[in-house]
């Protein structure tokens, strides 16, 4: 395979990134994983996918109008080139909606591949939830193209026991369209959350952010490009990090604003809270802008728990350990708020709640 | 048309006053880079053993180094052989005064508005405020005043290669402490062939009684500028340290590659204020001076203070970055930078704040301006080490574009691997709003001193923190840097 093409620290933009737990986990033998399959779906009507270390369960699947194909991807990106062989598509028509999409990959070691694509056609609607489970190194592209008044709704939670998962999305917003995404990674993988969304329409908007749990010797990582090409788009990039024992959890966002794209507006806020003396939060948030028109606002934080909070809630009685997990399930509820089905919304929250009562 | 073509073409000389050439007899070492350059230079400096073998052990770091490439900069290729690294102005052996200097030198300096001669007039005059200066020309420190009232002080002000025969204990211990030879391509080109720049060193307990300041001038042509300045500040004392830089308009590239080292001792406290004015290079991008620079000073003992002030406003490329390694338990780091951009040129300057001790603390304020085709980014790492407790950083990087062809970027780095650090960033970028311009001109202000009063209110919070006739100048270089961009 390809694992001596990986990009490597020295490239500045993957200075954090962690690439021997990828090779670690691409190497790793595979081992009967236990879990049901059947559980990580949740209770949602719509198609639903189940990919086995990287190959289509069509016994347990439903696509509905979701379609099995082998193909190669066009793209420039390191890790997302290797994503390549059986993957699935998802093209809708004008004014057409499917939800909710649900997409399981379930690991059970060594390295697996899989493509995707979302082609949504004038105000045609999506959402879609996607859960990794298992171990090994998942590596997944997905590249999304939305028409003028398109919508997409994309929650992707990260619950792998170990090994490591990569993810490069890349999509095209047109005119007046909408992208929302929003990652949670609470699970006990190393991973790298990648996305280049470029606004090419006017007045699009696009959103892509999470929360990243980091425990024990860990490393997670997003790194997401948002380029606005066409004038009047918005783009919020809201991102939240917790580490806690020897982890290391890492943001990177940039906003580019290309020349000629008046009246953008873009946001972004990293956050990150460290739960103990040897973990370590890396931000990086960065602007490119080459429009004079434009709103571009960033704020960066690191700090522990508010002392006083902590204080508060103590002296009412909450014991520490609880009064710790309530505020820190307050600073990630920011960045899962964004989540507009009420069932995923809670799943998530269950999943970080189990991510604070391991941690803390 | 003609005649537009006419002014637009004064105007656009106008924006360099000090673009003019002088004709300085000059002695250059051999054009070219290789060992024998740097023994050269060694010799002619009639340096000892220790010095040789330390640029030797440079130059061959520098053959195996790679030009970086992470900054956001378009360097076209820089041929290394096609160029003098040692230029000296023909002078007498030895200046009693600065009566026997090269009288063209002095008109040099006079035009600069460097006031070298005036300061000794001034000298007699109680009251006055001094500044003690040492001018460098193309590699050469030409003359350092008020030495005789510094040394009463105990306060050494010399140029680095009189320092190195002078106090040569002193140097070596100091010399590439706070940026290793092999720290970067240019530090390793800079230690390799460094030919002058200055050494003060503030003994303990004592306040530097007056302003110190060197002023470098690029004039010969086709000549790398490479200085080195070395700042020890032993426990309690304080200095304030000033640099300015000019050169001729001409249609080359020159380089300019300096290396900067700040040593503060246990409640020391720096200030470095630089105003940068090297030429710029003219509208389309010809010409103009390659300023890359390594800046970096370290906070070695407790409660040390080191501040950085720089107002950017030449160069056709800037790639530099001012920081502090806080290695002292409560030392403090500060950065105030204003970046103007203007034409073709490209500014990549931000800081370091490494912070390894306990309870320390730094602020960063960078105001960066961009106009005409310009790019301007602010790059800047902020890291907490896990030993280093309560620490305290605050940033805030505001850009400002004045047109609809140039470029601002923000580029931070924050790593933090101690909980108990309180990290702050904020950005922002916008453009002088239509209503703040109305509101001017309302009150009959043109356009342009109505951009150039916005701007400086932008900038205020930086311009402050200069030396006062250093802020009067900078606040001048302002205006005229974004002349002719707005309307």
């Amino acid at each position: 395979m390809t694992l001596l093409q990986l990009p490597t620290p020295k490239q500045e933009e993957w200075r954090w990134a962690d690439m021997a737990a990828l090779r670690t986990a691409a190497g790793s033998a595979p081992q009967p994983t236990g879990i049901d399959p059947a559980s990580l779906f949740l209770d949602l009507e719509g198609p639903r996918l189940l990919f086995v270390d990287g190959v289509f369960d069509p016994a347990r699947s439903t696509p509905g109008p979701l379609q099995i194909t082998r193909w190669t991807p066009e793209t420039t990106h390191p890790l997302g080139q290797l994503a390549q062989g059986e993957g699935w598509t998802l093209s809708l028509a004008a004014q057409q909606a499917a939800s909710c999409i649900q997409v399981v990959h379930l690991g059970s070691g060594g390295e697996s591949h899989v493509p995707a694509q979302i082609v949504l056609a004038e105000d045609a609607v999506a959402s879609m939830v996607e859960t990794f489970a298992g171990t090994g190194w998942a590596n997944r592209l997905l590249q999304v193209k939305l028409a003028r008044g398109a919508r997409l709704m994309r929650s992707v939670r990260l619950i792998q026991s170990a090994g490591f998962v990569s993810i490069r999305d890349e999509a095209e917003i047109g005119e007046a369209a909408s992208l929302v995404s929003v990652f949670l990674a609470a699970g006990g993988m190393a991973s790298r959350i990648d996305g280049g969304i470029t606004v090419i329409g006017k007045g699009a908007f696009a959103e892509m952010g999470g929360a990243l749990l980091t425990r024990e010797t860990q490393k997670q990582e997003a790194a997401v490009v948002v380029r606005h090409e066409a004038i009047e788009g918005s783009s919020r990039q809201l991102w939240r990090a917790v580490a806690a024992d020897r982890s290391t959890a890492s943001l990177a966002a940039r906003v580019e604003v290309a020349r000629g794209a008046q009246q953008t507006d873009g946001e972004q806020s990293l956050r990150g809270l460290l739960l103990a003396r040897t973990a370590t939060v890396n931000l990086k948030p960065e602007l490119e802008i080459f429009a004079d028109d434009v709103k571009c606002a960033h704020g960066a934080t690191v700090g522990e728990l508010d002392q006083r909070a902590m204080f508060y809630l103590q002296s009412r009685g909450v014991p520490e350990n609880r009064a710790k997990a309530l505020l820190t399930r307050a600073f990630v509820a920011d960045a899962l708020a964004r989540i507009g089905e009420d069932t995923v919304r809670e799943a998530f929250a269950a999943d970080a709640d189990a991510w604070l009562d391991t941690a803390l | 048309m003609a005649t537009r073509n006419a002014e637009a073409h004064a105007a656009a000389n106008k924006k360099y006053e000090w673009g003019f050439a002088s004709d300085v007899e000059q002695e250059f070492a051999p054009k070219g880079l290789s060992e024998d350059t740097v023994r050269y230079i060694s010799a002619k400096k009639g340096e000892p053993a220790w010095m040789l073998d330390w640029r030797l052990k440079a130059f061959a770091a520098w053959q195996a180094m790679e030009l970086p490439e992470w900054a956001k900069l378009a360097i076209p290729h820089i041929d290394y052989q096609d160029a003098y690294y040692y230029a000296e102005p023909k002078q007498k052996k030895t200046i009693g005064s600065l009566d026997e200097l090269d009288p063209e030198i002095l008109r040099v300096y006079e035009k600069l508005g460097i006031p070298i001669e005036e300061q000794k007039v001034l000298a007699g005059v109680e009251g006055a405020r001094k500044v003690a200066v040492d001018a460098v020309f193309d590699s050469v420190s030409v003359a350092t005043t008020f030495r005789k009232e510094l040394e009463a002080a105990g306060v050494i002000f010399r140029s680095i290669s009189e320092a190195i025969r002078e106090y040569p204990d002193l140097v070596r211990k100091y010399l590439g402490k706070v940026v290793p030879v092999r720290d970067n391509f240019f530090s390793a080109l800079n230690a390799a062939v460094f030919s002058d720049g200055t050494f003060v060193y503030i003994p303990e307990g004592v306040r530097c009684p007056m302003e110190l300041s060197t002023y470098f001038r690029i004039n010969a042509e086709n000549t790398g500028q490479f200085e080195r300045t070395l700042i020890v500040a032993d426990k309690g004392s304080y200095v304030s340290y000033l640099e300015g830089c000019t050169a001729p308009m001409r249609d080359e590239n020159q380089l300019h590659a300096a290396v900067v080292e700040l040593v503060a001792m246990d409640d020391a406290e720096i200030k470095y204020s630089t105003v940068q004015n090297w030429y710029p290079g003219d509208e389309n991008g010809v010409g103009g001076i390659f300023n890359f620079v390594t800046k970096r000073a370290l906070c070695e003992g407790k409660n040390a203070k080191v501040s950085w002030t720089q107002v950017e406003t030449g160069s056709a490329i800037t790639w530099k970055y001012p920081s502090c390694i806080l290695k002292g338990d409560g030392s403090v780091g500060e950065f105030y930078s204003v970046a103007v951009t203007n034409g073709r040129q490209q500014a990549d300057t931000g800081t370091k704040m490494l912070h390894l001790g306990k309870n320390t603390r730094s602020t960063i304020v960078s105001k960066g301006i961009s106009a005409g085709r310009s790019d301007n980014t602010y790059r800047g790492q902020v890291l907490v080490q896990p030993g280093a407790e309560n620490v305290r950083n605050f940033t805030q990087c505001d850009s400002l574009l004045l047109g609809d062809q140039c470029g601002a970027h923000t580029v931070p780095y924050i790593e933090v691997k101690n909980p108990s650090a309180q990290i702050e960033h904020e950005a922002t970028t916008s453009k002088i709003s239509e209503d703040q311009l109305f509101y001017a001109r309302q009150r009959g202000l043109d356009q342009e001193a109505a951009v150039a009063l916005i701007v400086n209110g932008f900038a205020k919070e930086v311009l402050q923190q200069l030396p006062m006739e250093f802020a009067v100048e900078a606040q001048k270089l302002l205006g005229i840097s974004l002349e002719g961009s707005v309307g």
